[in-house]
């Protein structure tokens, strides 16, 4: 018996005038592990809601056909009853907790199920040695970084003992080793227990190589195939299976361990040249930063200059000192010592950009801002700027925010993007930079960095550790590189550019 | 050290009602004192912007008092006829403020040790099992309160990005945003309830704190604190009838001693415990 049945799922939010999800029919095994793709705002949150009951008990709207959970149709069982048969993780990990510390947090979901004190503390111990946040228990979640936050949030749905775990986009807000420990836990229930899983993700090169089906969602329609199928198929996949389609490599490698036995048959490859980045002229130039918050060091003696025409990307772990780094140039801070010099205005897009959205329309917001400025927004000029899309609103914030600054200043704004419109970001920042203005980008996103940047800066613990063109800085490393660069090395970091 | 959540919660009373009743510089500056040491074992690293914030919360009623009364014969200077702040500002008015404002420092140094020394999963584990739904709520917002603090600090941050007003004259335009991104949160938190299945049978409890002797101790100078404040209150001061307050007696001090158990308690005590047997 299916462990997950959607029959004719049509699903229509309140007001809305299209469905977010169209006739979708389906299933999943006990101890599949499904990966769940598609643009943004394609329905892939509304599905996995679909999945505890929260669309549409909590949502409302117009919800036709059924789903059917470990046996229990979600029209008639509310998600406070389907929430201990399915854990469910939400993108955002900090919308999840409701208490303060790790350990109360972890027992929340078992108090409300109003199990025997013995067996809480058994299963709050197991699920603290499976997830790996032993050391955690009794810290405060304010205190935790994105990483840990998000070991936490899979934890409290695990210790609940659920059939099936639906992770909403769990990698987003993390570095890639951060995103690499998350998804090793995930590997390990899967292992392990068997666990199964449904997990929705942009970066599916993070992801391929461990599932049993890819379902695409476009518009609403869900497509359900096999990996090899779905992802030599079009949509968002892996680096390796570009290079392994231009290659023509078959079987089709969904990972880095099955395409290794490709590449080692590829004739040896030289170098690529590395291209260095143009040398325009300084438009910010900054002097020995530092910044503490309290008595924590956040940038530690930071000298940089961001130039005219070029496009840097400022990578690091979380807690690097990358935001602090950009608010100081921004000017939104003051630095403790060294001094910031600029003669041109500079505009700061905060990772979230729905804090740069008040007004009650996005004509409201754009304002008297010049035609050209507004033109791409012509269709949507009606429309509440928190109804539209990540990608949609990161740009429409870009726009109200940076439409005359010579310096672009953007902390993380691929996040929760999909390819597609990464690409259109990637166009309109190179466009902005070969107009002349200056843009400096914190991200963790290194295949995106990889096709954008022209310069690269590597930050850790306060201080720029590497400077210089991708090719040099994003080789060769276990973390900050490329799929293709962990794959062939020797300076490779896209699969297009790989003579094959 | 450790204490059961209880035992913070009669010692905040004792010390709030120490921070109310005794109005005495010298009470005061003994309670500060004594405050101050219970805090220092339990201090967060972001605890030095909320002292800035109390300090000056502590100085409204000084302005206040200054500026509106014209009460007391000590003449500090004398402004021309303005509406409201003209007249006579006197040294008696100056004091009373000061005495206002140290009692509001003390009430908020008092909740800001409860804060700092119990969590809000605790307080509401100590709730009667009919109250636990209600506590619960009341716990998800105390959570909820820095949130919406820091959805102001990024609203506000970012209408500086954007060249906009911050200050009062914005509140209108800060309340729109903060609103919203409030109610958005607010929707978030009922999904995360609901779908850990929140109300959907009667909770049970997972901690279980631990009522040692060094509570007993603390209950016990806590609530002797409490009885001798109130059977052998000490002088009143009012700096209108004497800007110079009489010392406190033996009785009067001892009321405020008494307060410092906890802070005397970890001093003896080394090393970090366990205080929930679960």
């Amino acid at each position: 018996m299916s462990l997950i049945a959607c029959e004719g799922l049509t699903y229509r939010y309140p007001g809305a005038e299209t469905p977010a999800l169209r006739a979708v029919t389906t299933t999943v095994e006990p101890g599949e592990v499904i990966l769940l793709r598609g643009p943004s705002g394609s329905g892939k949150s509304t599905l996995l809601r679909c999945f505890n009951g929260l669309v549409p008990h909590s949502t409302g709207g117009r919800f036709e056909g059924t789903v059917i959970v470990c046996g229990l149709d979600t029209r008639h069982h509310p998600p406070r009853e389907m929430g201990s048969h399915i854990g469910f993780v939400f993108q955002h990990p900090e919308a999840q907790f409701v208490l303060e510390d790790v350990e109360a947090e972890l027992a929340f979901g078992l108090e409300n199920q109003g199990l025997p004190r013995p067996l809480m503390r058994k299963r709050i111990e197991e699920v603290l040695d499976q997830v790996g946040i032993h050391a955690l228990r009794r810290r405060r979640i304010a205190t935790l970084s994105g990483g840990e936050r998000q070991r936490v949030a899979i934890a409290a749905a695990l210790v609940m003992h659920p059939q099936a775990l639906a992770l909403d986009e769990p990698t987003s807000q993390l570095d890639p080793q951060a995103a690499e420990d998350i998804l090793q836990v995930v590997a390990r229930l899967v292992a392990e227990l068997g666990m199964t899983t449904v997990i929705a993700e942009h970066r599916v090169e993070r992801v391929a190589p461990m599932v049993d089906r890819v379902w695409t969602l476009d518009d609403g329609r869900l497509q359900d195939q096999l990996p090899r199928d779905a992802l030599a198929g079009g949509g968002a996949r892996p680096p390796v299976v570009d290079l392994a389609m231009r290659a023509g490599w078959t079987p089709v490698p969904l990972g880095l361990r099955e395409a290794r036995a490709h590449a080692g048959r590829l004739p040896p490859l030289s170098a690529p040249a590395t291209q260095g980045a143009t040398d325009g002229p300084v438009a910010i130039q900054a002097d020995s930063l530092r910044y503490s918050y309290d008595e924590h060091p956040a940038v530690r003696d930071v000298s940089v200059a961001v130039r005219r025409g070029q496009v840097t990307v400022l990578m690091g772990r979380n807690g690097s000192g990358k935001t602090t780094l950009l608010k100081l140039l921004a000017g939104i801070l003051q630095p403790d010592a060294g001094r910031v010099r600029t003669a041109v205005t500079a505009a700061y897009i905060p990772q979230d950009a729905d804090t740069l959205l008040f007004a009650g329309s996005v004509r409201d917001e754009l304002g008297t801002l010049p035609a050209d400025v507004v033109d791409p927004f012509r269709p949507w000029l009606d429309r509440y700027p928190r109804d539209l899309s990540t990608g949609e609103r990161q740009q429409l914030a870009i726009a109200v925010v940076a439409a005359g600054a010579e310096v672009l200043l953007l902390d993380e704004p691929t996040r929760g993007l999909d390819p597609s419109v990464k690409a259109a970001l990637t166009a309109f920042l190179r466009g902005r930079a070969a107009a002349g203005a200056s843009i400096l980008i914190a991200s963790h996103d290194v295949e995106w960095a990889a096709r954008t940047a022209e310069r690269v800066l590597m930050m850790a613990d306060g201080e720029i550790y590497a400077d210089g063109p991708p090719r040099t800085v994003l080789s060769d490393s276990l973390v900050f590189s490329t799929q293709v660069n962990k794959l062939l090395g020797a300076g490779w970091l896209l699969p297009e550019e790989v003579p094959v | 050290m450790k204490f059961h959540p209880l035992t913070w919660c009669i010692w905040s009373v004792s010390a709030l009602a120490a921070a109310f009743l005794d109005r005495n510089p010298f009470l005061q500056v003994a309670l500060l004192m004594v405050l101050i040491n219970a805090w220092l074992p339990y201090r967060e690293r972001h605890a030095v912007p909320h002292w800035k914030l109390a300090i000056v919360l502590a100085t409204v009623p000084v302005v206040f008092s200054v500026a509106l009364s014209r009460f007391g014969h000590h003449l500090l200077f004398s402004l021309p006829s303005i509406p409201i702040i003209g007249g006579a500002w006197t040294l008696e008015a100056l004091v009373f403020g000061a005495s206002t404002g140290m009692a509001l420092l003390l009430v908020i140094g008092a909740f800001a040790i409860l804060q700092s020394t119990v969590r809000s999963a605790d307080l509401v584990a100590l709730l009667p099992r009919p109250l636990y739904r209600g506590g619960t709520v009341f716990a998800l917002a105390i959570t909820f309160a820095p949130q919406t603090m820091t959805s102001l600090n990024s609203i506000m941050e970012a209408r500086r990005i954007r060249h906009q007003r911050t200050g009062w004259r914005a509140a209108p335009q800060l309340l729109l945003p903060l609103l919203l991104t409030t109610l958005e949160r607010a929707l978030q938190y009922a999904e995360s309830l609901d779908a850990r299945g929140y109300g959907s049978r009667r909770r049970s409890q997972y901690r279980h704190p631990v009522f040692r002797l060094r509570d007993a101790v603390v209950v016990a100078a806590a609530l002797l604190s409490l009885a001798w404040m109130i059977v052998a209150p000490a002088a009143p001061f009012n700096a209108y009838q004497d800007l110079v307050p009489a010392l406190p007696g033996v009785a009067g001090l001892g009321g405020i001693l008494l307060l410092a158990a906890p802070a005397a308690l970890s001093t003896t005590h080394r090393g970090d415990d366990v205080a929930h047997r679960v």
